[in-house]
C-alpha cells in the first residue's frame, strides 16, 4: 500500500509542476527521436543534455534521463527495423527479424510490435521496480560495505568486457582505457596528483562530460560522415500498416518469457539491455514452433528482443538508486547528474530524497504508458523528421556538443578535449573497441578505486579478509570465473565470424 | 600458422606504448601515504599490467585465429562496419596524422615564433594576435589542401581546428563558417540550401542558449571578432 501511496505522490509530484510536465514530455520525445534518426542515439542526447542539467533541479535532471532511457530504447527499434542500422546494441536482435520484415514490406507490422511490446515490457520492469528497489536499498545499507561494493564493480566490469565489444580482449582494454582516464587527476585517498604531464589542465582530471560527449555524441557523427564520404549512408523511407491484436495476442507467452528474462538480465551491471534483448531473442529463438523462421521476417523475433531490452530498463535503475552503481552507459551519465548536484546515487537517495525517486519512478511508469501513445504516432507522423539530411543534423549536434562542453566551466580546452575524444571514439570504434566500456570504465573507476582503498584500510590490508564476506567472495569469485571463461572461449572455443543479417 | 597483420602489431604496440609510458610516469607520483600503504601508484599500475596482458592477449588470438573474433550474434552487434580500404593503410593514417596535427601547431605556433622574436613588451600581445591571424590563414589553407586529397580527415580535423581557435576568435564569429564548412564536408554542394540552413541553425541555437538561458559562450580576444562577438551578446540579451 505504500509503494501504491508514494507512486501517487510521485505522479501528483510529476503532473502539477509545469516545469516538470515539459521536461517529461521532452525526453519522451526525444528520446524517441534521438533513437529513432539514424546517425544518432538516445546516448548522444544524454550527453549533450548531461552539462545542462545543471541548471535544472536534481530530480528533474535524473527524471529527464530515466524518462530518455525508457524511450531511447525503444527509439533505437524503429532504425534497426527500418534500416538494419540497431539505434544501439540492444536494438540489435531487433534487427535479425525486423528488417527481413521492411524487406518483405511488413515494416508496419514490425514497428507496431515494437510499440506495444516495449511499452509493456517497460510498464510491467517498472512495477517490479517500485516494488523491489526500496527493500534491496534498505537490505544494502546493512549488507554492503566498501568490499562488497568493491567486489560489485569488479563483476560488472568483468561482464562489461567479456559481452560488451568485438571480442574479449577489445572489451578489456576499452574497460581499462577508462580506467587508466579516471586515474589522472589527485589519487582518492592522499590528494597526490598523478599523470597530470606537468598541464594545469589535468591536475584535477579530465571531465568525465567532454569525455562523454566526445566519445558518443562527436564519434558518432564522425562515424556516419564517413559513411557520407564512401557513399554508404542510408536515408530512411518509411511504410506503416500495423498488427492486430489477435496478431499481438497470439506472442503473450513469448512476451512474458522475455520480461522475465529482460528484468534479470537487466539487474546485472554492465550488460543490462544488451545482454537482455539477445537473451530474450534466443530462448523465443529455442521454444518458439517457428524456429526455423528466425532470423526471416519473424514477427516473435521482434516482439522477444523489444520486450526484454524495455524489462531491462526499469531494473537496470535498481543497482544504480539501491546500490550506486551504474550499469551501463546512459545509467553511468546519470550518475554524473547525481555529482553535478552534490549528490551520490545509492541506498541513502531513500532516505535523503525519497521525492526524487518516486518522481522518478512514476516518470518512468509514464515514459513505458507513453511509447503507447506517442509510439503509434510517432511512427506515422514524427517520424517525417527522420528526412532531415545528415548534412543539416550534423552541424547541429556538433555545435550543441560544443555549448555543451564549453558551459560546464567555460573553459575552451573541454572542447578541445572533446573533439580528441570523438577523433578516439572514431578509431577505436573502428577497430571494435567499445566506447560504452571506456565511459564505464571511467565513471566505475572512482568508485572502484576508492571502495577498495576502504575496503583494504577496513581488511587491515589483509586480502584474506574477503574470505569472511560471503557477498564480496562470491561477486569476486564470479568476476573471475566470467574473465577465465572469456579467455577460455577466446582462445579454445573460436568459431567463425557471424554475418549480421543484412 | 600465423595470421597476424601489420595492423594487429601496431595495435599491439599502440597499448604496450601506452603502458610502458604511464608506468614510467607512475614513478613521478610514487610517493607514501600515511594512512594507506599501498601509495597513489598501486591502483593505476595494476590497471597497466591487466591492460598489458590483454594487449598481449589479443596478440596471440590474433596470431592463432586472426580477425575471426566474434564468437557470438551479440559481439557482433558491437561491430562498426570494417572500414573502407580507401580510408586505412599507412600512407592514409599518415595523411590524417598531419591533418590533425594541425590545430595543435595552431596552438603553439604564434606563442613560439613571438617569444623568438625580438618584440617590446607593450606590442607583444598585438604581434601574438597578428601572429594567431596569419599563423590560421596558413593552416587554414594547408588544411585545405591535405583535406581535399582525404576528406575524412578534413572531417575529424575541422571541429578541433575549430575548438583551436574559439578562444581567440570567439564562438560567434566562427559557428557560421563552421556550419557551412560541415555541411560542404558532408557532400552539401547547394549554395541556396547552405544560406538556408546554416542561419536557420545559427540562429536557433543563439536564441536558445545566449537569449534564453543566458549561456556565456567564448567571444575571443582578437579584434574585429572580439567586437562581433560582444556586439551579437549585446544584440540578444
Amino acid at each position: 500500500m505504500d509503494t501504491f501511496n508514494n507512486f501517487l505522490t510521485g505522479t501528483t509530484t510529476l503532473f502539477s509542476d509545469p516545469v516538470g510536465i515539459l521536461i517529461f514530455f521532452g525526453g519522451v520525445i526525444g528520446g524517441m527521436l534521438f533513437g529513432a534518426i539514424p546517425g544518432v542515439s538516445m546516448l548522444t542526447l544524454a550527453a549533450i543534455l548531461l552539462p545542462f542539467t545543471a541548471h535544472l533541479s536534481a530530480e528533474h535532471g535524473i527524471m529527464l534521463f530515466s524518462v530518455i532511457y525508457c524511450t531511447g530504447v525503444y527509439g533505437g527499434a524503429i532504425t534497426a527495423i527500418l534500416f538494419n542500422i540497431p539505434g544501439a546494441p540492444e536494438n540489435a536482435p531487433t534487427a535479425f527479424d525486423g528488417y527481413p520484415m521492411t524487406l518483405d514490406g511488413r515494416a508496419g507490422k514490425a514497428v507496431g510490435a515494437a510499440v506495444m511490446c516495449s511499452a509493456i515490457g517497460g510498464v510491467v520492469s517498472c512495477v517490479i521496480m517500485m516494488f523491489a528497489t526500496a527493500p534491496i536499498a534498505g537490505w544494502a545499507i546493512s549488507a554492503f560495505g566498501p568490499p562488497e561494493i568493491f567486489a560489485l564493480v569488479f563483476f560488472g566490469l568483468a561482464v562489461a568486457a567479456s559481452v560488451g565489444a568485438k571480442t574479449f580482449w577489445k572489451g578489456w582494454l576499452s574497460i581499462m582505457a577508462g580506467l587508466m582516464i579516471a586515474v589522472i587527476g589527485l589519487d582518492p585517498v592522499g590528494g597526490i596528483e598523478r599523470y597530470n604531464f606537468d598541464m594545469p589542465y589535468l591536475a584535477a582530471g579530465i571531465h568525465f562530460i567532454p569525455t562523454i560527449l566526445g566519445f558518443f555524441a562527436v564519434s558518432e557523427i564522425f562515424i556516419q560522415a564517413e559513411k557520407k564520404a564512401t557513399g554508404a549512408y542510408k536515408a530512411p523511407k518509411l511504410s506503416v500498416d500495423f498488427p492486430t491484436f489477435k496478431e499481438l495476442w497470439m506472442q503473450k507467452i513469448a512476451v512474458i518469457r522475455s520480461i522475465i528474462i529482460g528484468f534479470f538480465c537487466g539487474i546485472l551491471p554492465g550488460i543490462g539491455a544488451t545482454l537482455a534483448a539477445f537473451m530474450g531473442y534466443n530462448e523465443a529463438a529455442r521454444w518458439s514452433k517457428n524456429k526455423q523462421k528466425f532470423g526471416t521476417g519473424e514477427i516473435e523475433g521482434v516482439i522477444s528482443s523489444e520486450t526484454a531490452n524495455n524489462a531491462a530498463t526499469g531494473a537496470a535503475m535498481i543497482p544504480l538508486l539501491a546500490l550506486g552503481l551504474p550499469g551501463g552507459a546512459l545509467t553511468a551519465m546519470m550518475v554524473g547528474v547525481f555529482q553535478m548536484h552534490d549528490m551520490e546515487p545509492g541506498p541513502l537517495v531513500f532516505i535523503n530524497s525519497p521525492d526524487l525517486v518516486w518522481v522518478v519512478f512514476s516518470a518512468m511508469f509514464f515514459a513505458n504508458v507513453s511509447i503507447l501513445l506517442v509510439g503509434f504516432l510517432e511512427a506515422k507522423t514524427i517520424v517525417n523528421l527522420l528526412r532531415i539530411p545528415f548534412q543539416f543534423l550534423a552541424p547541429m549536434i556538433l555545435l550543441l556538443a560544443t555549448v555543451g562542453a564549453y558551459a560546464v566551466r567555460g573553459l575552451t580546452i573541454d572542447v578541445i578535449v572533446m573533439f580528441v575524444a570523438g577523433v578516439a571514439g572514431f578509431f577505436l570504434r573502428r577497430s571494435g573497441y567499445s566506447v560504452a566500456g571506456i565511459v564505464l570504465g571511467l565513471i566505475l573507476g572512482k568508485i572502484g578505486e576508492q571502495t577498495f582503498a576502504q575496503a583494504m584500510q577496513m581488511l587491515h590490508f589483509e586480502f584474506s579478509g574477503f574470505l569472511g564476506r560471503p557477498i564480496a567472495l562470491g561477486l569476486l569469485i564470479a568476476g573471475a570465473m566470467t574473465i577465465i571463461g572469456s579467455v577460455y572461449g577466446a582462445f579454445f572455443k573460436k568459431v567463425p565470424a557471424v554475418a549480421r543479417t543484412d | 600458422m600465423s595470421r597476424l597483420k601489420t595492423s594487429h602489431i601496431v595495435e599491439a604496440a599502440f597499448w604496450l606504448t601506452l603502458v610502458a609510458i604511464f608506468f614510467a610516469y607512475s614513478f613521478e607520483f610514487n610517493k607514501e601515504i600515511e594512512i594507506y600503504k599501498y601509495g597513489a601508484t598501486l591502483w593505476p599500475r595494476t590497471i597497466l599490467f591487466l591492460m598489458a596482458l590483454a594487449a598481449i592477449g589479443q596478440l596471440i588470438d590474433q596470431y592463432k585465429n586472426g580477425d575471426t573474433t566474434s564468437s557470438s550474434k551479440m559481439a557482433a552487434a558491437h561491430e562498426e562496419p570494417e572500414a573502407n580500404p580507401e580510408h586505412s593503410g599507412l600512407a592514409w593514417y599518415t595523411s590524417t596524422a598531419i591533418i590533425l596535427a594541425i590545430p595543435f601547431v595552431y596552438m603553439n605556433l604564434p606563442e613560439y615564433i613571438t617569444g623568438s622574436m625580438n618584440v617590446a613588451e607593450d606590442a607583444r600581445e598585438q604581434t601574438l594576435a597578428n601572429m594567431k591571424l596569419m599563423c590560421a590563414a596558413g593552416l587554414f589553407i594547408l588544411y585545405l589542401i591535405l583535406g581535399w586529397r582525404n576528406h575524412v580527415g578534413a572531417i575529424l580535423a575541422l571541429p578541433i581546428f575549430f575548438a583551436a581557435v574559439l578562444q581567440d576568435m570567439g564562438f560567434y564569429a566562427m559557428a557560421p563558417l563552421f556550419i557551412v564548412g560541415v555541411m560542404i564536408l558532408m557532400g552539401e554542394r547547394r549554395v541556396s540550401r547552405m544560406a538556408l540552413v546554416m542561419p536557420l541553425i545559427y540562429g536557433l541555437l543563439l536564441l536558445f542558449f545566449v537569449a534564453l538561458l543566458y549561456v556565456g559562450l567564448p567571444t575571443g580576444n582578437i579584434n574585429p571578432f572580439y567586437n562581433f562577438g560582444n556586439w551579437i551578446v549585446t544584440l540578444l540579451q
